[in-house]
């Protein structure tokens, strides 16, 4: 019955609203390029998100573990393969993306009589120098957008565009410390758009005068992204990598240690006594 | 079904094929002469805090010496080293092959793989390469070693061209230099004033250029310690924390103040 086209896109978009929906329990995840290499950021309940993919490649992930899993492989094998019969320098994430990724998760998410891959995707690529790096995020339908300086998954796409309203206001990150407090207030607002989606309860306490467009959603004020960051690391487990370009080694993926982050971020930790 | 993890299998799905890798596999196997061309040296050897893998830099083609700054100690991870002797090709194939199979295993079973396991891996390709081995265009005797973090100690491993594999106590040599150093070696040991699994490192490393000397003395494909050209054997350190090449400088004066003296 789907042969008709009328039924096809019908049920596509089906497909999309019962996406969009699975999202929005999703932990959102964070990349950001800064001085030193690139910060991934989410938090997770155990089962991680964020993955070493080659030498200079990590991968972030949200939505089923199963389906990320699935994906992760298909990017292994087609790292190593090409780090192996051409050369680790030839292994890029654009091309991880458009050849490997996109296309698979594209022909998954039309074929209407397959399950598709639950899942968005963030592929950061860190370069010698901060211009080239690289961020690269796919959504469930295979598509995908290059960002140079910062890359989300989030659950829709309008919080996508608040995020980059926000990044924008920022002064680009030159530290890891930098980063890591701009990562998490981006984590923390899209975590509470995401879970408070008629935004319109949210006071305008900021009076964010450059957001012309009616579909932004307003940015929570900045106690209420503290309490959702303070919340979140008492129950769950902050995970960060970085991609240090500045390891000396080949290999730059590194997870952050909870040791390492406290010192970096302690206002987070302390138990709320500020009003 | 697909054994998780393994590389050499995503590389065959790829269609990429042993027989390509080692050339005459496809032949009757064993030829009428077979010349054992492994006109090198390298070693391994234990001295107190862990082990050091050592190898000349001459590659030989027959009377001829083709390269003087060949590296024949190759790491194949933080944590381990091959030396290499026998056909570069191969022998280099074998080290790239092994390196990206303990970094795929690594980071899609997100665990290290055990040093057992990088044992078997090179086990493996030796044995796939023995119809080339058998028929002299793919021989490759490597000397293996790494650090053993379940154990907690260095460990040296060598191989036969058939991929049986045996630990040494305290030292493995390999190549056509190696009989001299298996000598004084073991001269040392049952003779000596001590024995070198005990000594620090900076007699162990004046120790490891006398004996590659002797080595290049006695084998012309060896090529020794050549400090007029700056010309100083390979020398790599492997402890608990990851494998660390010794410096040429370092090598330098050791060699003018305890070898030439």
């Amino acid at each position: 019955m789907y042969e008709e086209p009328y039924r096809w896109i019908e049920a596509v978009a089906n497909r999309r609203t019962y996406l969009d929906d699975q999202f929005t329990q999703g932990n959102p995840l964070i990349g950001v390029s800064f001085t030193q290499g690139i910060l991934l950021l989410t938090f997770n309940r155990g089962t991680d998100k964020i993955y070493e993919v080659y030498d200079r490649i990590a991968l972030g992930g949200m939505g089923h573990p199963a389906d990320l899993e699935k994906l992760r492989y298909t990017l292994l094998d087609m790292a190593h393969v090409e780090g192996f019969q051409r050369s680790p320098s030839d292994v890029t994430a654009s091309r991880l993306m458009k050849n490997g990724l996109a296309p698979v998760i594209k022909e998954a998410f039309e074929e209407i009589f397959k399950a598709p891959y639950i899942t968005k995707i963030l592929l950061a690529e860190v370069g010698p120098t901060q211009d080239r790096d690289h961020l690269f995020s796919i959504n469930y339908d295979g598509m995908f957008e290059e960002q140079r300086e910062f890359g989300v998954l989030v659950a829709s796409s309008s919080i996508r565009e608040t995020l980059a309203q926000e990044w924008k206001r920022h002064t680009p990150p030159s530290s890891l410390q930098a980063a890591l407090e701009v990562s998490l207030r981006l984590w923390g607002i899209s975590s509470l758009l995401q879970t408070d989606t008629p935004s319109s309860d949210v006071e305008e306490e900021k009076g964010e005068a450059s957001s012309p467009t009616t579909s932004l959603s307003t940015i929570p004020d900045d106690e209420a992204i503290a309490s959702r960051i303070r919340e979140t690391l008492s129950k769950e487990t902050l995970e960060c990598v970085l991609l240090d370009r500045e390891s000396g080694k080949m290999e730059t993926y590194r997870t952050l240690s909870q040791a390492e982050l406290q010192p970096l971020i302690p206002h987070y930790f302390e138990s709320p006594q500020e009003s | 079904m697909r054994q998780q993890g393994d590389f050499l299998q995503v590389l065959q799905e790829q269609g990429y094929g042993m027989d390509n890798l080692f050339p005459s596999s496809k032949g009757n196997g064993v030829s009428s002469h077979p010349e054992l061309t492994t006109g090198t040296t390298v070693f391994a050897m234990k001295y107190a805090d862990g082990v050091l893998v050592a190898g000349d830099r001459r590659a030989t083609a027959g009377n001829v010496v083709m390269y003087d700054r060949t590296d024949k100690v190759l790491e194949i991870d933080r944590f381990s080293v091959m030396a290499i002797a026998g056909v570069p090709a191969t022998a280099f194939e074998m080290a790239r092959v092994l390196e990206h199979s303990f970094k795929y295993y690594r980071r899609s079973q997100l665990q290290d793989l055990s040093f057992e396991g990088k044992l078997r891996a090179l086990s493996t390709l030796l044995k796939n390469n023995a119809p080339a081995a058998l028929a002299g265009t793919g021989t490759v005797v490597p000397v293996f070693a790494g650090y053993d973090a379940l154990e907690g100690c260095g460990k040296i491993f060598f191989y036969d061209i058939l991929g049986a594999e045996f630990e040494a106590v305290e030292y493995a040599v390999s190549g056509s230099g190696s009989s001299t150093i298996r000598g004084i070696l073991y001269y040392m040991n049952r003779w000596g004033t001590s024995p070198v699994a005990g000594i620090n490192e900076e007699d162990a490393l004046i120790f490891v250029l006398r004996l590659m000397t002797s080595a290049a003395e006695f084998d012309s494909a060896t090529g020794g310690v050549d400090a007029q050209a700056q010309l100083y054997p390979i020398v790599k350190r492997i402890s608990a924390e990851g494998v660390r090449t010794i410096p040429a400088d370092r090598l330098t004066t050791l060699f003018s103040e305890k070898v030439l003296s």
